[in-house]
């Protein structure tokens, strides 16, 4: 067995698991990662616990008296899965000694450089998903054209709101204004288009359906601190844009008179 | 024909999603196909029995079963065909009404909508988890 350093092990194994992490890959795929990068070197104690918002991690090499141990704080998460696929397939080079240390930092790196499709893409397929969701909840082609130009208009905004670091609470309330608002005019400008419809499917790429989903399987496998953790986060979203969209429509219903649902 | 509907609405729905989530290039097409036929037999159950909760149950493990296919056949891992497949199914909205009725005021619907939309996560949740862990079990069983 080669001599190798157990900082930079420990470095290498905490950076990608940070870059899954922070990319929206599940807790049990994270440990499993950061224990197979560390196995591979020979350190065979390696004990790893990992949360939405945050790493501990400990190796031991059992030659000499000393235990490293390392935590590394997560603050911003969202899903790119084109880094959690490269990070898998880096980490299967590595395993299989493909891969040097040093070497392998500096991939590391790049894939944590890596860009996501361009804000354009987003945009447009952002409106492509909201509006054939529409069409999914029995809209008729006015409101799949209507929630098409909201979903891009949304889509564009909340990227741009997310890029300059905009905080994420008042984003996803902007998120639901600009829909309550987009939804507004385009029910004015023709009687064929419902408030509703429109509504639903434009807030479709915000809703933290997936978030939920998510924690109920990590509470299911055991990991039940991390599970917690995003239901909170699925319920903060939804109350964000559940403020948004409600305070629009609150506005609109007292002009107007009526309900909200 | 309102299946084959379905099937592309949901089709289209899902590569959407897949572009959002930054699934890579020459997987997003095949990303599509799990999404289009966990909505269809999804509203295919819906039709024959009155319970969604099972209706998302199988479609799920539908999709799940869908993923490992092509995470096996082409070495990425099973989240990136998943997670954009699952999202026609995830109960977002149910969690939106529920805010918004409290909002409103109405409890009852808020406990109907919260309800529902725990179940239906819960029954993903589940139907994701029995074939991912039996796949890990048999991938276990491999090595030794």
């Amino acid at each position: 067995m080669l001599e190798v350093n157990k900082k930079e092990v420990l470095l290498l194994a905490l950076y990608a698991g940070e870059i899954m992490l922070k990319n929206g890959a599940e807790t049990y795929r994270v440990e499993d990662t950061i224990t197979r990068l560390c196995i591979s070197k020979g350190f065979y104690y390696t004990d790893v616990y990992v949360t939405p918002t945050g790493i501990f991690m400990s190796i031991d090499d059992r030659k000499k008296d000393e235990v490293l141990s390392y935590i590394k704080r997560i603050k911003s998460r969202g899903i790119d899965l084109n880094k959690v696929a490269e990070v898998n397939s880096f980490s299967r080079d590595f395993v299989n000694g493909h891969i040097g240390l040093n070497e392998g930092m500096e991939l590391l790196q790049k894939i944590d450089e890596l860009l996501p499709y361009p804000h354009y893409i987003h945009a447009i397929f952002g409106g492509v998903s909201t509006s054939f969701f529409a069409l999914l909840f029995g809209g008729n082609l006015l409101e799949f054209f209507s929630a098409f130009i909201t979903g891009i208009l949304l889509t564009y905004a909340l990227n741009i709101l997310v890029s300059i670091k905009f905080p994420p609470f008042l984003t996803h309330i902007t998120g639901g204004m600009i829909a309550g608002i987009m939804a507004i005019i385009f029910s004015l400008s023709h009687p064929l288009i419902d408030i509703d419809k429109v509504i639903i499917g434009s807030i479709m790429t915000m809703v933290p359906g997936v978030a939920i989903t998510n924690a109920v399987r990590d509470s299911i496998a055991g990991d039940l601190v991390s599970g917690l953790a995003k239901a909170t986060e699925a319920l903060i979203v939804a109350a964000s844009i559940a403020f948004g969209v409600g305070f629009i429509l609150k506005l609109w219903t007292f002009i107007t008179g009526g309900h909200l649902i | 024909m309102n299946y084959i509907n379905d099937f592309i609405y949901a089709y289209m729905c899902t590569i959407g999603f897949a572009f959002l989530f930054n699934v890579p290039k020459n997987s997003i097409l095949r990303t599509g196909f799990g999404g289009a036929l966990g909505w269809t037999i999804y509203s295919i159950m819906n039709y024959y029995s009155d319970s969604v909760v099972i209706s998302a149950f199988i479609a799920s493990f539908i999709i799940a079963l869908m993923g490992e296919v092509f995470a096996i056949r082409e070495k990425q891992p099973v989240t990136i065909f998943i997670i954009p497949a699952i999202v026609p199914l995830v109960p977002g909205f149910g969690l939106y009404y529920t805010v918004l009725s409290i909002l409103e005021k109405d409890y009852d619907l808020a406990i109907k909508y919260g309800s529902e939309s725990l179940l239906i996560a819960i029954s993903i949740a589940g139907a994701l988890t029995v074939v991912l862990s039996l796949n890990s079990y048999r991938k276990e069983k491999k090595k030794v």
